[in-house]
């Protein structure tokens, strides 16, 4: 290589002060060497470069007979690579290493990784009362060995690219090899190594950037913080896309019945698992339904309400100035805000918004005659049914298409609710994720894969792997109902 | 191929089902009412038989052609012009069955559901929803009538479980009370209004043709299930006079139910079912003759041909009745005749002159 000139680096640099220079010089075979060694302060440890480097370097070097020894096994460091492109210097420089320079010759980057990372703590958007209660962090390699201490096997495997042109993040996949669909892998190898962008900052970007229908509201990647749940998705055959910088995984192919299943599922005993999954479906059933109901029974269908009914709700109408449907739209919103307002405030102001949450979407609002207080306890049951919805994605998704079937309930009552359901299941057929049907197992209905769906069979029953996932090896075990041994 | 999607032929059974149902569920009681009286479930039965003989007849022909849909082989066998004129005037017919239901759902929903927004408006509304199904091809739609098809079975179920009190087994009697003859006539009735032979249009687009057959028994057989029992509930639950003067038995029917005093005015399930059905059924018709025409025209892409079908079929449905009282003088005693031509005369026509060609070749080629 040709020589190196320190200052050309400084210069491009910026003379950036968290960048730390150091020169000095050496004796080594009998000459006197130049040493140059420079990293970027707060991303290494730097009392490893002391004792490891520095202390090296400068005391043990000048005692020893160096001739013998290669230069690079006297270093007491783990991972040393000598480096040949300024790209990749900079790019170690950038991820914790220290940059040695060699005689102005020589390139060696030195692992020293020293960044002060969050740690491992308890998963703050998907909470389970029986499960692990870890959960991912920002850093890559935690993460990476989060799943690894789950599944300690050789087949599980780590590809590593770099994305972004600036930020130059590294985006991991994780699959387990024999088990992940070959065609399904070389899929999103082929997406991610088309992706084209100066950063990314977030799994969100990459979700962005390779899912399968652009417009569509409905998510067809599924991510989540707990190692537990991408465990067991990689066990299914799935492959993992886990991106440095945050801990949400992204998990591909996802179909839309896993977006309805929460990790809790497995761990508790299968009967309860599958009422409480029925359950989450009925509140799904309200929380897309809900309001439009309301609205088309109030305005077109009076007849199908029992009459006493009907008469409690049209006395409590008839104060009100606005039709059902806008009634709707300002309760809906109102919660929104309140909602949003909710997530964005800062913590300690939480109380003053549960306290005017209250009056806005409460009696008070009812006692101003804005509206209903039957439309109140309708906005109110959708709202908390929204959130029995594990994935948060698919809840915002609901959201969407509940505001849509509310003005279909509103211009064309029953009628309009079921012809928009039909566009909605339709557009939800014609998804695909990864090369497998977004609806599977049930459009195309396959009998085997539905005993993980709407309920959870009992862990011994599970006995194989999605099919359309996992082309390869679908045998999970080979378990006989339990009991003593006969 | 001018479709990339296939189906599996359970699939098919599924859509078979569905279409089976399609608008029969809520008009055919009537119907047989009027022409067989109490023995209208009689005469279904002589027509489900009728039904599945004639698929025994369309599968035998798309046997012979695998890979063809009705439109391509009627070429094959007939020669390129007179097989194109036989093709287009077979289109025709799909044509104007699906104008005539969406005009049934139209009707239906301005009479029951939605009494006052326009006919058009609905007519609209369902044709837009229909167009987007048929453009997002067969497969998609195939999927979807899997995922309605427990929700049909269920409602229906619900409601012939809550019926069963109501029923009074001497509303059906004297059987054969007026001999053979009226349960014949609401036989060859019945028979019309299934139409099964536009199935042979999605065959090829089975994975498994071979199986295409079986599919095709099983599905109009389950949905000739369906149909029976309602004609029999609406026979023993209205009785035949009842059941005569409503255009829409069935829907009456499920008025009927009230348990305990809080379960009541859940006729809205059977507009459910009902809509899901015909919402099959018509985006069967309509996917049938966009890739027939398209076949038979030699277009590139069917899809190009659902919004200009769209319009017209809006337009046509407005048009090919004045009025109710036309629509129940018409369609038994018009278009049953009508489908006739379609349903027997023309695939057994093509079946024949098919197996002398077939057997003339062979006699050429031996000899």
């Amino acid at each position: 290589m040709s020589q190196i000139d320190i200052a050309t680096i400084k210069e491009k640099l910026g003379y950036s002060n968290d960048i730390i220079f150091k020169e000095f010089q050496i004796d080594y075979g009998g000459n006197s060497r130049k040493v140059n060694l420079f990293y970027a302060d707060g991303l290494v440890n730097t009392d490893s470069v002391q004792d490891f480097i520095l202390e090296t370097l400068m005391v043990e070097f000048p005692k020893l007979n160096t001739n013998q020894h290669p230069f690079l096994d006297l270093l007491t460091a783990g991972e040393i690579e000598e480096v040949t492109s300024t790209d990749t210097m900079y790019y170690n420089l950038f991820s914790g290493h220290v940059i040695l320079i060699w005689d102005s010759n020589k390139i060696l980057s030195i692992a020293m990784n020293g960044i002060k990372d969050r740690a491992v703590s308890e998963a703050m958007t998907e909470t389970v009362s029986r499960g692990p209660k870890e959960s991912f962090t920002e850093s890559i390699r935690t993460n990476t060995a989060l799943v690894r201490r789950k599944i300690k096997n050789p087949d599980l495997w780590l590809e590593n690219m770099r994305i972004g042109k600036m930020t130059q993040t590294s985006v991991s996949i994780m699959y387990i090899k024999g088990i992940v669909s070959d065609k399904i892998l070389e899929e999103v190898r082929n997406r991610l190594s088309r992706i084209d962008i100066d950063g990314i900052l977030e799994s969100g970007y990459i979700e962005e950037l390779i899912q399968d229908s652009a417009y569509s509201p409905f998510p067809t990647m599924y991510n989540s913080e707990r190692p537990d749940v991408i465990a067991a998705e990689l066990l299914e055959g799935k492959v993992a896309i886990l991106v440095d910088g945050t801990p949400h995984v992204l998990v591909v192919p996802a179909l839309f019945i896993s977006f309805m299943h929460s990790a809790e599922d497995y761990y508790q005993r299968a009967d309860i698992s599958s009422l409480i999954r029925i359950l989450r479906f009925v509140g799904i059933f309200i929380a897309l339904l809900g309001p439009s109901l309301y609205i088309a029974i109030t305005t077109f269908h009076q007849e199908m309400l029992p009459t006493q009914l009907l008469i409690g709700l049209a006395a409590q109408r008839e104060g009100i100035p606005f039709p059902a449907f806008i009634e709707a739209l300002i309760m809906e919103i109102t919660f929104e805000i309140l909602r949003e307002a909710g997530v964005r405030m800062p913590r300690t102001m939480g109380q003053a918004i549960s306290i005017v949450g209250t009056l806005v979407i409460g009696q008070a609002a009812v006692d101003a005659g804005i509206v209903s207080a039957a439309m109140v306890i309708v906005v109110s049951i959708t709202a908390i049914s929204s959130f029995v919805v594990p994935a948060m994605n698919m809840s915002i998704s609901i959201r969407m298409i509940r505001f849509a079937l509310m003005g279909l309930a509103a211009s064309f009552g029953l009628y309009g609710i079921i012809l928009g359901i039909f566009a909605l299941v339709l557009h939800l057929c014609s998804l695909r994720t990864f090369g497998v049907p977004y609806m599977s197992p049930f459009g195309p209905f396959i009998a085997e894969d539905t005993k993980d769906t709407l309920f959870r069979l009992p862990h011994w029953a599970m006995r194989k792997r999605l099919r359309l996932i996992s082309q390869n090896n679908i045998t999970r075990g080979n378990n006989k109902p339990p009991g003593p041994k006969r | 191929m001018l479709e990339k999607g296939k189906i599996s032929h359970r699939q098919l059974t599924v859509l078979t089902l569905l279409y089976t149902i399609g608008t029969s569920i809520l008009i055919v009681p009537s119907i047989m009412a009027v022409f067989s009286k109490q023995d209208g479930w009689i005469a279904c039965l002589i027509g489900t038989a009728a039904n599945l003989l004639t698929i025994l007849i369309y599968s035998a022909l798309a046997g012979r052609y695998p890979t063809l849909t009705l439109a391509e082989f009627s070429e094959k066998i007939l020669g390129k012009w007179l097989g194109k004129v036989i093709s287009l005037f077979f289109l025709s017919f799909i044509f104007l069955l699906s104008s005539f239901l969406l005009r049934v759902v139209g009707n239906f929903m301005t009479t029951h559901i939605m009494p006052n927004t326009p006919i058009e408006i609905t007519i609209i509304l369902f044709m837009a929803v229909v167009v987007y199904a048929v453009r997002l091809g067969i497969e998609t739609t195939a999927r979807a009538a899997e995922i309605f098809l427990p929700f049909v079975i269920a409602l229906f179920l619900f409601l012939t479980f809550f019926l069963l009190p109501q029923i009074r087994i001497d509303r059906a009697e004297p059987v054969f009370e007026n001999g053979i003859k009226p349960i014949l006539l609401g036989a060859f009735y019945y028979f019309n209004l299934q139409e099964q032979v536009i199935l042979m249009m999605l065959v090829p687009y089975t994975n498994r043709p071979e199986k295409a057959r079986s599919a095709l028994l099983a599905g109009t057989l389950l949905g000739s299930v369906v149909i029976i029992v309602s004609v029999l509930l609406s026979t023993l639950v209205l009785g035949t006079e009842f059941t005569q003067r409503n255009m829409y038995a069935s829907y009456t029917l499920a008025k009927q139910i009230s348990v305990g005093n809080f379960l009541q005015r859940v006729e809205a399930m059977l507009a459910i079912i009902w809509l899901i059905t015909i919402f099959f059924k018509t985006v069967v018709c309509m996917y049938a003759v966009t890739l027939g025409t398209a076949q038979t025209l030699r277009l590139k892409d069917p899809r190009t041909l659902t919004l200009p079908f769209a319009l017209l079929l809006v337009f046509l449905s407005l048009l090919v009745y004045d009025n109710i009282v036309s629509f129940v003088a018409f369609t038994p005693k018009v278009f049953s005749l009508y489908a006739t031509i379609f349903m027997v005369i023309i695939p057994v026509g093509l079946l024949g002159i098919d197996a002398l060609r077939s057997s003339f070749k062979q006699n050429q080629s031996s000899s």
